[in-house]
């Protein structure tokens, strides 16, 4: 592994790190183990006991909910010999048992039983072979997240300016709080980080998604979705955001003339269920409908979690070039049904005709970043721009094309990566919890 | 170009694929041979039509009102769930007019697929309607891989034989709970 900081310059990145396996399993502990990285939302495990896979990089993780409500992330790997102990992926359960020799957990990560337990010598301490686990947790706005990086900054200070826009987005619900459905999983062959730079990238859209433009202005025409990119797309006034450690933002609000509900490309049920919410709500039926189309924002938070649309998106690597994204639905709780239908059919609308496109080009810059002798990605676009913007909470702001977004994740990739940070796992009743929002 | 037809998705028409989507175990006995050579007819045939990429001449097979689903599994109600996809004929026609672009990256070069269709029965639903179920494997060959995608399919259809025709067709994906590889031509 070369010096990681001859890799990353301020105008390109070297291929190596989307190519090189020791880049990789470094990336899995340092980033995957060191950030505060997204588990799950609370609306998944609502009541007590319940639980659902997880993972931070390559380790499994069990999130459970104790009988009195509180979080705990659990490494799913047997104290004893290694065998995961839980194979659902999520469910309700007060103990999780091995099958391999019956050693038994609480929800809690302790071991409460060890059959045949004559034999083990006499300093065998239960209490010293629970279920290892994240030694801290925290949410904000049900989102949960953990980190193995006791020195990490907390988890207000991590989400920093990120914090609000996940305010803004969960208070597109009348209630305040999200629903997470179910989700849609997608693999990839190429490196996690090729779906991190296009979360990033208002520049792709015109070309990458040229056939959904295409389609829309000839099936529909008018203002569609994404119909904003179709020419100058600097030109309509949105732009990207660096908000630190890593964290991206796109609005392309400023590029909509009309309504969310207007530029939605119409989808099934889109009449009969939009008459209903007129019908129901007259005079403030625009002001429902709105709540039905995506957020109109790419909000990115470092390192796993793509919120965009009304989805909650986690970038789960497998290896260095394969990676899953398990795009998970969020219903508004508290709208009407009517909205939460058609949330589900526009969440399948742009990911099952454009996204196969993105897939389909990382799966190119894949192949491409094979050649060893060509050795640079170019991320040099708005670089000294006077467009570039810094604000006093130090978020850079730039034309919506430009690719200050993705040097911005590059440096706390750097960043985390050069730490080295002391990583531990904690045992049960050491853990803490923040409640950032 | 005509505007596309409105759709037809209500909530009666939701209910009616929930209640076609229920697991139905042992108490569906085994399907009846006289409709069985029609619906292989127009199994077989549908199989040929998406194997050569006739789109327009399959999509013609498609009542006003039908529905293409494909569930996500554990299939739940639609209403309340997503789906990989769920469409409408309108969203069926937008679905092949982006293969009709030129600029579907996804689809260049284009996916050759092979599709297997076996295990055929059908039953008579009392509105003159026929249910038939099938396992199918569609084996996609594209860039250097061949994939396949395996799966149970319901289909309703509403004419049997030479001029048959689709009203519901669900495609349940046997991994659709795992990570699925992309697909950007019809299942």
């Amino acid at each position: 592994m070369d010096a990681l900081d001859t890799l990353i310059q301020p105008h390109r990145v070297h291929r190596s790190l989307y190519t090189d396996d020791k880049i990789f399993v470094a990336e899995m502990e340092r980033i995957f183990g060191g950030a505060w990285v997204y588990l799950a939302h609370e609306s998944q495990l609502p009541n007590p006991n319940d639980f659902i896979a997880s993972r931070m990089g390559l380790r499994r993780l069990i999130l459970t909910r104790d009988d009195d409500g509180g979080l705990h992330a659990l490494f799913n790997r047997c104290a004893h010999r290694a065998s995961t102990v839980c194979q659902s992926e999520c469910g309700s359960a007060r103990r999780f048992q091995c099958s391999y020799h019956g050693w038994t957990y609480s929800n809690r990560g302790e071991l409460v039983n060890v059959p045949f337990a004559e034999g083990y010598p006499p300093d065998f301490d239960k209490a010293d072979h629970g279920l290892a686990q994240v030694p801290r947790l925290g949410t904000y706005r049900g989102l949960i997240f953990g980190t193995l990086n006791l020195d990490a900054p907390s988890l207000a200070d991590w989400l920093g300016p990120a914090g609000p826009l996940i305010g803004e987005f969960v208070d597109r619900s009348p209630s305040g709080r999200i629903e997470v459905r179910n989700c849609q999983r997608m693999i990839f062959r190429g490196n996690w980080k090729l779906a991190w730079d296009n979360a990033g990238d208002g520049l792709h859209p015109t070309f990458a998604h040229r056939s959904f433009l295409v389609l829309n202005e000839r099936q529909h025409g008018g203002a569609r979705s994404l119909s904003q990119f179709k020419a100058s797309p600097d030109d309509t006034g949105m732009y990207g955001l660096d908000l630190g450690n890593g964290h991206m933002f796109v609005d392309q609000r400023p590029g909509l003339n009309q309504s969310f509900w207007e530029t939605q490309r119409p989808v099934p049920g889109r009449e009969w269920y939009a008459d209903r919410i007129v019908q129901r709500f007259g005079d403030e039926a625009p002001d429902v409908l709105e709540m039905a189309p995506g957020s109109m924002v790419n909000l990115s938070i470092f390192p796993n979690l793509l919120i965009k649309g009304n989805t909650l998106e986690t970038v789960d690597p497998v290896a260095v070039a394969e990676t899953r994204l398990h795009t998970w639905v969020a219903a508004a709780a508290g709208a009407p049904d009517e909205v939460n239908v058609l949330r589900m059919r526009i969440a399948e609308d742009f990911p099952s005709l454009g996204n196969p496109d993105d897939l389909e080009i990382f799966e190119r810059c894949q192949e491409g970043l094979a050649i060893p002798e060509v050795e640079w990605v170019d991320m040099s676009k708005g670089l000294g721009h006077p467009a570039e913007e810094v604000a006093a909470d130090g978020v850079r702001r730039a034309p919506v094309t430009h690719e200050g977004p993705m040097r911005g994740y590059l440096r706390a990739w750097l960043e985390l990566m050069s730490a080295d940070a002391k990583l531990t796992t904690a045992r049960a009743g050491e853990t803490s919890f923040e409640k950032a929002a | 170009m005509d505007a596309p037809a409105a759709s037809v998705l209500d909530d009666r028409l939701y209910q009616r694929l929930v209640e076609l989507a229920a697991p139905d175990g042992a108490e569906r006995g085994p399907g009846r041979p006289d409709l069985r050579s029609g619906v292989e007819q127009a199994l077989h045939h549908e199989a040929r039509l998406l194997d050569e990429r006739l789109y327009r001449a399959w999509l013609d097979r498609f009542t006003q009102d039908c529905v293409y689903w494909i569930p996500l599994d554990p299939a739940g109600d639609p209403r309340t769930q997503v789906s990989y996809l769920l469409d409408d004929r309108r969203r069926m026609e937008d679905r092949i007019g982006l293969l009709e672009t030129g600029w579907a990256h996804a689809q260049e070069p284009p996916s050759r697929t092979c599709r297997i269709v076996s295990n055929v029965e059908a039953w008579p639903l009392g509105d003159g309607d026929t249910l038939a179920r099938c396992s199918t494997v569609v084996w996609e060959y594209r860039k250097d891989r061949l994939i396949p995608f395996a799966s149970h399919n319901d289909y309703v259809l509403a004419t049997l034989g030479e001029n048959w025709s689709v009203r519901f067709k669900i495609v349940r994906l046997v991994d659709s709970r795992s990570d699925v590889r992309k697909f950007s031509f019809v299942l």
